[in-house]
């Protein structure tokens, strides 16, 4: 946590919800807004009103920003178990092609609430069938009661995912060309 | 020739391997799901199994063996298939150029199956003994199924083949055509007058009608002989076309 103007913010994975790491993310990633407006919208969806801004100095705002953003590089480790609601969830560090699937569709369509479909697809209710876990409700329902957990859950299963992707590319495994539909020589 | 991957699932080894419905499922495959989608689906149509369980480790192992799949099919292609020969593209009649025109415009993977109906034919030797093929009489979907089990390598090559001979027809007549003009944006569209849309409301009705406003034209608009007219060698007709447009009769 970093206190600024008087109020405590996270900014530590262990720290942040993922609700609040998928909204940093994404203005984050959003290049249309300057820094300093990014950063102001940032600090607004952890709890401090631009408005409180308006009169600080520009220099101390450069120092907050960094000061946010310089969280200690953290190796945190594979919570493999969670208990949310009364029900036991389970991830391993294994994706199957279903799996691979359904994510690969989340990345396509990049919905706001990425990190925690992602989890959700990930981590499985132990008393629910294959079926029941990978029902489109379901995985709706369980990404909306994970946003409110802590990003380092999802934080290793990212890594993971994006690991094994780089790895499949590496192995040749896209999409084979568009060719039967193209003109042949 | 199958491959046994470890995983015991039969794998072709080449597009040989492949047949035209197989070849023509994975075309329809919506490549805009992602590259394990099209993966699964891929294996699924071409070994039957479902694979969605699979750890995608095993899974990158067996799709890394069929890498041959990258590359387009042989463009060659058999001249006699199923006791059949194949038309001369240049002996076409006018309905036949119609319907592979057709075929190859909505889709010509999807539609290899009734392209290859289209162009191969029963033959017999006439009194003269010359090979006469079956008029174009025949229902074309029933003929599609007979090429449906066959590797897609004895057929793929008709692809091109078409494609050039019409590329070249199109030339060789491009008077008779015209120019095509693009679609207009929806911006383009809502500067224009009422006078220039009702323009091209009319050019989209003559585009939509073209061919049967050519036959209506050739049968004197009697439809009772567009069989006939139809059955003309595709070169004569549009010779006699080229003749009527240059001498303006």
């Amino acid at each position: 946590m970093i206190t600024i103007l008087g109020r405590e913010i996270p900014n530590r994975l262990d720290e942040l919800t993922i609700e609040q790491f998928e909204n940093i993310t994404e203005l984050s990633n959003n290049k249309e807004i300057d820094p300093i407006d990014r950063h102001l919208q940032i600090f607004a969806s952890l709890g401090i009103p631009e408005k409180e801004f308006f009169d600080y100095d520009v220099a101390d705002f450069i120092d907050l920003v960094k000061e946010f953003n310089s969280s200690p590089k953290i190796e945190y480790p594979t919570i493999e178990t969670l208990e949310v609601d009364g029900y036991n969830y389970t991830a391993k560090m294994k994706l199957t092609v279903r799996d691979t699937k359904l994510i690969e569709k989340i990345a396509i369509n990049k919905p706001k609430g990425y990190v925690s479909e992602i989890a959700a697809i990930m981590f499985k209710r132990d008393d629910l069938t294959p079926a029941e876990h990978y029902a489109d409700a379901h995985i709706k329902h369980k990404a909306n009661l994970f946003k409110k957990l802590k990003a380092n859950i999802a934080i290793p299963y990212l890594m993971f995912i994006a690991t094994k992707i780089n790895h499949q590319v590496d192995a040749g495994s896209d999409t084979p060309t568009d060719s039967p539909a193209e003109a042949v020589e | 020739m199958l491959d046994q991957t470890p995983l015991q699932i039969a794998l072709p080894k080449q597009w040989s391997d492949v047949t035209v419905e197989q070849f023509i499922e994975i075309a329809k495959i919506d490549k805009s799901l992602g590259a394990w989608y099209y993966n699964s689906e891929v294996l699924y149509i071409l070994t039957g199994e479902d694979i969605d369980d699979m750890d995608i480790d095993e899974c990158t192992k067996i799709v890394s063996k069929f890498k041959w799949a990258l590359s387009q099919p042989s463009t060659k292609y058999k001249h006699e298939l199923l006791g059949m020969q194949i038309k001369p593209l240049a002996k076409l009649c006018l309905f036949e150029y119609i319907d592979l025109d057709y075929y190859f415009t909505e889709n010509y993977v999807f539609n290899i199956d009734k392209i290859c109906a289209i162009l191969f034919r029963k033959s017999k030797l006439n009194e003269w003994d010359e090979v006469i093929l079956e008029p174009y009489e025949y229902d074309i979907n029933t003929r599609a199924e007979l090429f449906l089990d066959l590797p897609i390598t004895d057929v793929y090559g008709l692809i091109n083949e078409f494609l050039k001979f019409r590329d070249n027809f199109l030339k060789v007549y491009a008077n008779l055509f015209g120019e095509q003009d693009e679609e207009l944006s929806d911006e383009e569209k809502a500067k224009l007058t009422p006078e220039e849309k009702a323009e091209e409301e009319d050019e989209k009705k003559n585009s939509k009608w073209s061919w049967e406003r050519m036959i209506y034209g050739l049968t004197n608009n009697d439809i009772t002989k567009s069989e006939a007219v139809g059955a003309l060698p595709l070169t004569y007709v549009f010779n006699m076309l080229g003749m009527k447009k240059e001498l303006d009769i």
